[in-house]
């Protein structure tokens, strides 16, 4: 039993879900150059959602997909009333919308029954009993189905974007507004389409994460931070800087995990690594891996 | 000399060095002069509950001062705001537990400690803007927190005690602290107003605004936007230090929950709620925050006494948040310009009255 691939496996698991919450971050950043303080908080709300749905008896399946679909309604709604009339403003305006947002969704959060407690998914009998075992680390059903449900998401919108019309029209949109825009492309409506399918997106990313490590809002939100690290090292407008972001960010923080927590005293480094990392990253090449060359030096 | 003394009809500046002056009459200094009077009765008044929430708010200005200088002034955004006051917090109680330094050497170190840290990550700047900056600033408000909590010397983040202050033989004791504490921020809120008040008016605060409205013109007149943004976060994070140590004072200890990432966003909050880019409104943006949650905080009280939420739901943990987020969303929509916008048209309306536009 070797401790790197089960490292390397963990990170993958985990790096599923922030490529997940990243992708989420990154369509709203490539289409409308919006940062988004308040993805953390949706991915929360999705999650308890779907978790309240289960509680009143809806099957575990169909309530995903019922939150799936009111955070793509979130988001398109967040976006028509509140970002439309903040186009053009000052990036930190844009910025403290977003910021403000989220306090107002915490805020929401907290008057439910949810807000303070720690819950957990009742499994569905898919995903009960025993898991695989691979390389020496046993790997529930739950993590397994967590992956593949991360990966099959990212893998349906790569395709989306580059064979669906709607896709290429988004990025089209990305690439150049004005243009898109004398071409006859509804800027605005593609706008609304990026936020309703980061929403989409968080709720899946929120849903998985709390089959894999409960429901606490505090994790949840946590999550919208994480993000930052993974976008940056995989390019903030990059779809695929998301995905390979969001798989090195997982595996780098669970190999600081494995191998630093017994240097550095009190441990958990994987709380900060990440970050760490993504100042290094602002220092050698802020652009990511994958992001657009836009930064210019004073 | 303006035509009269009193109101300034117009502008009848014909050199330079007229449009540098602070106050444009004799009238405008006399106010000044009344307010900070009025200010120094303030405690005798109001009740010893409230005195409290008006020392955070005046440790809260001098911070957002500094936020202004970074974010308002220069146009650098800086989430990290309270890491800085972290840094002059902890400086400050190093210097008074280890170095027993008394308090009115321990404030100036943790300001001191905060300018350096803050040149350190202003760094960064020089090569970044706008977001990725942001983002920096944000990693290391996140790193800071981490590592005083990893830190044995720091307490690990659990709570130093420092030293009760001795003044002019009035020593702070449990029943005067809100008060002696008063007349101590007081002065050093009105001495970093004025201090921030004239470097604007030399061509190192100018300098900053140019930068701001945009880099590259100011690099064409002559002016090193990497020397003045390095400059920008060096003063912002001393003001930050600054107001730390006076925290770490007030609350009588350092706790890492003081200087989060919440309170960097509250005092953005702050910052834009009074108007970014304008002295007085980093007096009326802390002071509507911390009035807001206040109220807040008492009338969800009531509102939990009404039975209207289910059980398990702490009302004040949830109104807080909302309508603090709100605050911002609102004003940002309908009042980018701030507190300080409502304040500038209230006194135009005086000085034209009874004449309007």
């Amino acid at each position: 039993m070797d401790l790197l691939p089960q490292l390397l496996i963990a990170g993958v698991v985990i790096g599923s879900v922030y490529a997940l919450a990243a992708l989420g971050f990154v369509l709203i950043y490539k289409s409308s150059r919006v940062i988004n303080f308040a993805h953390g908080q949706i991915i929360a709300t999705g999650a308890f959602i779907a978790f309240a749905l289960t509680q009143k008896g809806v099957n575990f399946w169909l309530a995903g997909l019922i939150a799936m679909l009111a955070t793509f309604l979130l988001g398109m709604l967040i976006e028509r009333v509140f970002l439309r009339r903040m186009v053009g403003e000052p990036i930190i305006a844009v910025i403290m919308v977003t910021i403000g947002l989220s306090s107002v969704i915490d805020g929401l959060i907290h008057l439910t029954p949810y807000g303070a407690g720690t819950f957990s998914f009742e499994r569905p009998a898919l995903l009960t009993g025993q898991g695989i075992e691979l390389f020496g680390l046993p790997l529930s059903k739950t993590q397994i189905a967590g992956v593949l449900m991360a990966l099959g998401l990212l893998g349906g919108f790569t395709y989306f974007f580059n064979k669906s019309t709607l896709g290429i029209t988004m990025r089209a949109v990305a690439d150049d507004q004005m243009a898109a825009m004398s071409v006859g492309t509804s800027v605005e409506r593609v706008f609304a389409l990026a936020w309703a399918a980061a929403g989409l997106t968080a709720a899946a990313a929120g849903v998985i994460l709390g089959l894999m490590s409960g429901l606490t809002l505090g994790g949840l939100a946590g999550i919208g931070l994480k993000v930052f690290p993974v976008v940056i090292l995989g390019g903030l407008d990059s779809v695929i800087g998301a995905i390979v972001g969001g798989m090195l960010i997982g595996i780098l923080e669970n190999l600081s995990a494995g191998y630093l927590d017994g240097i550095v005293p009190g441990g958990g480094t994987r709380e900060v690594f990440p970050f760490i990392i993504l100042i290094i990253v602002l220092l050698i090449r802020p652009y990511g891996l994958f992001g657009t060359k836009e930064i210019e030096r004073v | 000399m303006p035509a009269s003394r009193f109101t300034q009809t117009g502008n009848y500046r014909t050199r330079y060095a007229q449009d540098q002056t602070i106050f444009a009459t004799y009238a405008e200094q006399l106010s000044l002069i009344v307010l900070i009077g009025l200010l120094l009765l303030l405690p005798l008044i109001l009740p010893k509950t409230m005195l409290r929430d008006v020392n955070m708010i005046m440790i809260y200005a001098v911070a957002v001062i500094g936020l202004n200088i970074t974010t308002g002034y220069t146009g650098l955004i800086n989430i990290g705001q309270a890491a800085f006051m972290g840094v002059g917090a902890y400086a400050t109680a190093l210097a008074a537990t280890r170095l027993n330094l008394p308090f009115f050497l321990a404030i100036p170190i943790g300001g001191i400690a905060g300018a350096l840290v803050g040149t350190f990550v202003g760094l960064p700047s020089l090569r970044l803007k706008y977001l990725y900056l942001a983002v920096a600033t944000l990693a290391f408000q996140i790193i800071f927190e981490w590592g005083v909590g990893h830190t044995p010397l720091l307490a690990q983040g659990g709570a130093i005690s420092l030293p009760p202050v001795q003044v002019f033989g009035v020593k702070a004791t449990f029943f005067n602290h809100n008060f002696v504490w008063y007349y101590l921020i007081l002065p050093v809120l009105v001495v970093m107003g004025l201090l921030w008040r004239n470097v604007l008016r030399t061509k190192h605060g100018r300098s900053l605004i140019a930068v701001r409205d945009n880099d590259r013109a100011a690099a064409a007149m002559g002016i090193n936007p990497g020397t003045a943004k390095i400059m920008a976060f060096m003063i912002g994070s001393f003001y930050a230090g600054i107001a730390g140590g006076l925290f770490a004072y007030f609350q009588k200890a350092v706790v890492i929950e003081d200087y989060g990432l919440h309170i960097s966003i509250q005092l953005l909050a702050m910052a834009i709620v009074g108007g970014l880019g304008s002295l007085p409104g980093s007096f009326l943006g802390p002071l509507f925050i911390v009035t807001l949650d206040r109220l807040v905080g008492n009338g969800s009280q009531w509102l939990g006494a009404q039975n209207l939420f289910p059980a398990g739901v702490d009302v004040a943990t949830a109104l807080r948040p909302l309508s603090f987020g709100l605050a911002i969303v609102l004003f940002l929509m309908f009042e980018p310009r701030g507190l300080a916008n409502w304040w500038r048209l209230s006194r135009l309306y005086f000085k034209k009255w009874p004449y309007k536009f």
